[in-house]
Order: C-alpha cells, then structure tokens, then sequence
C-alpha cells in the first residue's frame, strides 16, 4: 500500500502500542487502509501476546532458607506483622 | 516492607525474598538458561539486596534495584564466561543473526544432567529459543519489557541505559524475534 503524505505509516512506537490497544483512534484507522501496517502490527500484537504469556519459573523448594542462611539479619524479628 | 527490612526483621527479610524470587530466578534463569547457575545468581542477588538494604533509595522503585542487582549479576556471569555466551549467542562482536550463528560453538555429544533436562524441557520451546539467540542486551530489554512489564523508564534505570537506548534495543530485539519466529506465526 503507498503511504499518503496526510496518513503515514505507523511508528515502531505506534505499533507497540496499536498491539497494546492503547493507539488513538485518529492513527489506528490507518490501519484499515495499509495492509503492510495491518500485517506488522498483527505480528507486534502475537508475539507481544506470546511474550506476556510465558511462564515465571521457580528457583528450587528451600530457596528461601538458603538465601537466609547467608544474609545478616541485625536485629531479630519480634513484632513484624507481614 | 522494605522499612521493616531495613530496621533488620528477620521477617521482613523472608517475605521479600518470597514476593521477588520467582520474577528474580526467571529473569536470570532466561538470560543464562542454566537452572543451578541460575539459582547460585539468583541467590547472589539477594544476599547483595538484603545486606546493602540500608543503601536502597527510596525515590527508586523496589522492584527496579532489585532487577538491577540480578540482571548485573547476570551480565557480569555471561562476560565472564565468555566461552559459554560464544556457545548461546556467538562473538559478541557479531553484528548479525548470520555472523552469530557462524560464531556459535556446538557442544554436541554432551551428557545432558538431570538439570540439563529440565531447563531443555522448561526453556524447549520456540519462543524461548528465539529468546535465547538474542544477544543478552536485547534479550535482558526484551524480558523486562514484555515479560515483568516494566516502563521504558524503568528499564533504562535497572540497565544503567538512556532511555533512547532502551527503545532500540527493544525494538531490534523484538524484530529479531520475528524473524527467527517467522513460520511460526503463520
């Protein structure tokens, strides 16, 4: 699609946030008519999606502890209410 | 939290370390994609956070000094190893996916441990291997963005970066990761 000098194509920022939903209106309906916009922003918005969904990992059971066994507490806890 | 971890409560100090080390232990694990080193970084990082709390700023956010901590630990790891980063990314001098590939050391033929297997098993998918081709600057960019959310600013404030730095990063990285995913996505 050509890019008309009053409706340019989207940003690498526009994008970004075209894929968040969070682009204006004015900008986004240039999508509608730039088919080029349209595909790379569709990627943006899969792999964004795919991004936010990947898993948090956890160190191993005691974890806790161990990280505790090297620290120096300098006061111990008496009245802490979590 | 964070100022009853400073007046020292032995409390306190557990439930920070609950509340951040599986956001810590991930980001870690992913720019290095070694579970034991991960947990040995991981836990550096929290004895530095919990012995230096007292030097904690509060004008920064928690999360942002805490990240700081483990990505540095991680990045000071992957130049240190530099032998093991060539093994991931290739020279770090290589300028495209191309040179870095050319760079890479193959280690096949290697026993996977008991450990091995879980990372291949946890990290064994497309995307996080995409991720894993990124060079470690990209990919640390990348995982603070998209993964724990944070703002631009933010990111530019853990990773020591301007602001305008940041953006490209995050913006050849996630190019990058369209190309090594394309297919994929089809």
């Amino acid at each position: 699609m050509s890019e008309h000098p009053h409706n340019p194509h989207l940003t690498p920022d526009e994008i970004e946030l075209w894929a968040q939903g969070l682009l204006r209106a004015a900008r986004a309906i240039h999508l509608a008519e730039c088919r080029e916009c349209l595909t790379t922003g569709e990627h943006e918005r899969k792999l964004q999606r795919d991004l936010a969904r990947l898993p948090r990992f956890g160190p191993e059971f005691g974890f806790v502890e161990r990280v505790m066994a090297k620290v120096r507490v300098q006061t111990p806890s008496g009245n802490f209410r979590p | 939290m964070v100022e009853w971890a400073k007046d020292g409560h032995d409390a306190a100090f557990r439930e920070l370390v609950r509340r951040y080390e599986r956001p810590v232990f991930s980001l870690v694990y992913r720019m290095v994609r070694d579970r034991a080193l991960a947990e040995d970084l991981a836990q550096e990082t929290f004895i530095k956070v919990l012995n230096g709390i007292r030097s904690y700023r509060p004008e920064f956010k928690f999360s942002s000094w805490i990240f700081k901590i483990a990505n540095n630990a991680a990045i000071d790891h992957l130049r240190r190893r530099a032998l093991d980063t060539l093994s991931l990314d290739g020279s770090p001098h290589a300028l495209t996916p191309d040179e870095m590939q050319a760079t890479a050391l193959q280690i096949d033929g290697q026993q996977e441990s008991p450990l091995d297997e879980v990372a291949s098993r946890e990290l064994g998918s497309q995307i996080e291997h995409a991720i894993a081709r990124l060079r470690p600057e990209y990919r640390a960019c990348i995982l603070l963005r998209h993964v724990e959310g944070h703002s631009y600013e933010e990111i530019a404030q853990i990773l020591d970066l301007p602001l305008g730095t940041v953006k490209t990063y995050i913006h050849r990285g996630r190019n990058e990761l369209r190309v090594y995913l394309e297919g994929v996505h089809e």
